[in-house]
């Protein structure tokens, strides 16, 4: 079989994700029989003749390949899964079916029980912008377009507190200034949700790591912790702000 | 094997600017965010444009330069908040396509040796554009200038520093000017499908000890190129809006090549002191005051231009709601690619076929985007910086990770020992999209016009103060001729909207535009 330029590596072996790996593997197999049967000619086969050879229906190969393997993808945005359920993990949270028993859960997330003043710590997060007073609120995971438009059409309900594992800004572009507060699940103070949240004055978290908070509970967000800077996350300073569960749903 | 016209020179000089890219690319990418989204599959859609970028950005920079050169384009990029500034060409230029020559040499569907003149162009094109472009702070990107953007000249800043209204936290113009920028700013990242490419700042300027000022521009907002605000966005007057900001008792250190901002302290409300509102394009001659003429205007402004935005943003919305994965792709590969695309309107040689289509080479690779797969291929190409073709000698310390790593392979200098290459990945080939087609309706500041309208009416003119009287009457220029007839001739083209500055000519200093003020 052909030989490829890259075959020859003295630095570099393998992509780090496995995934990556095996899809480019695969392709780099494609690549090499494609050109073997091109006569092994590179200079004529790679910007012409592989348009022609190398097609959309070889990389749906690969990606099959992976699939009858028992492999199930992660997604990220919504549509994905909705589209086609069969390729990824299933997705929980995303609609009224099982909001009621959904939490995020962290395995970094610092909890303690209640403390004098009954606040029992259910994580933290990096704070956007210093305010004088913590803001608290209901919690209300939205995690899909489908919550969004609902919010859109009734209204946002008074004193949410929106937890959110989206670190975008177009999510919930329609009803973020409605927002209470807003605890991110992802993302740094920097990220496009923090941007908005800092421009709109909500309260927010970011890269908050949270656990056990239902839809419903009351909770605390400790916004008067200083703002997490540029310079804290390039050197890896720890800069935190708590999160507390006031009252169970 | 092409023929040798490359020479050693153009290779040493290419690498090193891919190197510099490299090492800041890094650095934006681990600093900043991870770009993620539960409505739109962003890794997906990056992916794609880094490849549809390999494969048409060679061809549409020579189409546009076929009209207009890139010094001539840089020129131009400083007398408009039009969308060729940042990040589009201090970093997504250069990045994009080198981006998708990366990934294609890790799928083994490339050598370095590949499309070598192509690459040699595109870093070229990148290399007089923003040498131009910045031609006032003499530095060819922000990083260079330790993160600061000091694009404009005096004639245009004493204008801005003149016409801006002092407000304070809690007056009506501060409310519904940071109204506003947070609503407009948001639908920046709607109309780019969850990216930041719609928004640019540069700056600092020093208006005093203790002010500053930034310049902030809100870009592609009306019915224009993307068919997707076709409708939804037509109650949005214009296409770019540039606010000017004073902020008092705090310095930003830190303006990127991706158009961001860093305050010490904190950049917060409280803090913003003066603001004026613009407009402008590459058919304005510079920058048209909007609500200028008195405060109550200006305020009025504000507030009814946050009113169609809001409402713009709850259409969009709604139909980006309702769109296929495959359009959500397309629409944010066409984003990120096209990001570009003002120098084809500037050149007057845009087309919607270049621009608003993903090639068919790169329309393949499309079965291969799902989430998880886009998502660490992506963040293999930079952050981690791990694919084996960015693994380099174990001595290696890279720029700010200290790992043997470089994101963009070198072209090695074999080839001018006989190492066999090639030259270029060919034409533009035909495209596609799951979007409808484009209306032909464009929001230009003369108007709405079709296409062809546009394209004809950008060959036609020249900005008064570009044309080649003035073109090359720089700052250093203006120091040894201020009060002269001609320096007083530039200024005034600059101050002929002015609302304080109208007619006073080139000797005015910074503190005489204070007392202007009043």
């Amino acid at each position: 079989m052909a030989k490829l330029y890259v075959d020859n590596d003295k630095f570099g072996y393998q992509s780090a994700s496995p995934t990556v790996e095996a899809f480019h593997s695969a392709i780099k197999d494609i690549v090499r029989r494609k050109l073997d049967q091109c006569g092994g000619d590179w200079d004529s086969f790679v910007f012409d003749k592989n348009y022609d050879l190398i097609t959309a229906e070889d990389f749906a190969g690969v990606e099959k390949m992976l699939l009858d393997a028992g492999h199930k993808f992660d997604w990220s945005a919504a549509i994905s899964p909705r589209e086609r359920p069969e390729i990824y993990k299933p997705a929980a949270g995303v609609s009224d079916d099982d909001i009621a028993t959904f939490s995020f859960e962290h395995p970094e997330a610092r909890t303690a029980e209640p403390d004098a003043e009954g606040r029992e710590l259910r994580g933290i997060g990096d704070n956007v912008a210093q305010y004088p007073q913590n803001c608290s609120g209901t919690a209300r995971y939205i995690r899909s377009p489908d919550q969004v438009l609902k919010y859109l059409n009734e209204g946002v309900p008074a004193d949410t507190i929106a937890i959110i594992d989206d670190s975008g800004g177009t999510l919930t572009a329609p009803i973020l200034e409605h927002f209470k507060g807003v605890i991110c699940a992802g993302g740094s103070t920097r990220s496009h949700l923090g941007i908005l949240t800092r421009e709109y004055g909500v309260p927010c978290l970011m890269n908050a790591k949270i656990s056990g908070i239902k839809q419903g509970d009351t909770v605390e967000i400790e916004v008067t912790a200083k703002a997490k800077t540029a310079d804290a996350y390039q050197t890896g300073v720890e800069m935190t702000a708590n999160v507390w569960r006031l009252t169970k749903a | 094997m092409a023929q040798k016209r490359i020479s050693y020179a153009q290779l040493l000089e290419t690498n090193n600017m891919m190197q510099t890219c490299s090492d800041e690319t890094y650095w934006l990418c681990v600093t900043r965010t991870v770009q993620e989204s539960k409505l739109f599959p962003v890794p997906a859609y990056m992916m794609l444009s880094y490849l549809n970028a390999f494969y048409r950005y060679p061809s549409l920079l020579k189409k546009i330069e076929s009209r207009m050169s890139a010094e001539e384009i840089g020129d131009r990029a400083r007398n408009m908040g039009m969308k060729i500034q940042n990040p589009s060409m201090g970093w997504a230029l250069p990045g994009f396509y080198l981006l998708g020559r990366e990934w294609l040499i890790n799928m083994g569907l490339l050598k370095p040796t590949d499309a070598i003149e192509d690459l040699v162009y595109v870093m070229d094109f990148w290399k007089r554009f923003q040498l131009s472009w910045h031609r006032n702070d003499g530095h060819i990107t922000n990083k260079e200038y330790g993160h600061r953007a000091q694009i404009l000249p005096e004639s245009r800043l004493q204008v801005f520093h003149a016409d801006m209204y002092d407000c304070a936290e809690g007056d009506e113009l501060h409310d519904a000017a940071q109204a506003f920028m947070a609503s407009v700013s948001q639908y920046g990242f709607l109309i780019s499908c969850e990216s930041r490419i719609s928004l640019h700042n540069s700056g600092p300027y020093k208006l005093a000890d203790d002010r500053e000022m930034i310049v902030r521009d809100f870009m592609d907002l009306s019915e224009s190129d993307f068919p997707w605000l076709d409708d939804v966005a037509a109650g949005v007057p214009h296409n770019n809006i540039t606010v000017t900001m004073a902020v008092k008792d705090c310095h930003f250190y830190l303006v990127d090549d991706w158009g961001s901002f860093e305050a010490q302290p904190e950049f917060k409300a409280d803090k913003l002191v003066g603001v004026g509102l613009y407009t402008s394009d590459n058919l304005s001659d510079g920058y048209i005051p909007l609500g200028m003429e008195s405060r109550e205007a200006l305020i009025a402004k504000f507030k009814e231009l946050n009113e169609q935005v809001k409402d713009a943003t709850t259409q969009l919305w709604k139909r980006i709601a309702g769109w296929s994965r495959d359009q959500m792709i397309d629409a944010g590969a066409i984003t990120y690619f096209a990001i570009i695309k003002d120098l084809a309107h500037v050149a007057g040689v845009y087309d919607v076929d270049d621009w608003m289509k993903i090639d068919e080479r790169a329309e393949r690779f499309r079965p291969l985007l799902n989430d998880e797969f886009s998502r660490d291929a992506l963040g293999e190409l930079v952050g981690l910086v791990s694919h084996p073709s960015q693994q380099v000698m174990e001595y290696t310390q890279a720029m700010h990770s200290n790992k043997p790593v470089r994101m963009y392979s070198n072209i090695p200098y074999s080839v001018l020992a006989g190492e066999a290459y090639t030259a270029s990945s060919g034409p533009v080939y035909p495209g596609i999209t799951y979007l409808p087609e484009k209306k032909d309706s464009y929001t230009t500041t003369r108007g709405r016009m079709t296409f062809a309208e546009y394209n004809k009416a950008s060959r036609e003119f020249t900005p008064p103060t570009l044309t080649d009287k003035y073109r090359h009457l720089c700052d250093t220029w203006v120091k040894y001729h201020a009060g002269s007839e001609l320096a007083d001739e530039l200024y005034k083209l600059e101050q002929a909207r002015s609302r304080n500055l109208k007619g006073k000519g080139s000797g005015l200093k910074r503190a005489d535009i204070e007392k202007l003020r009043g």
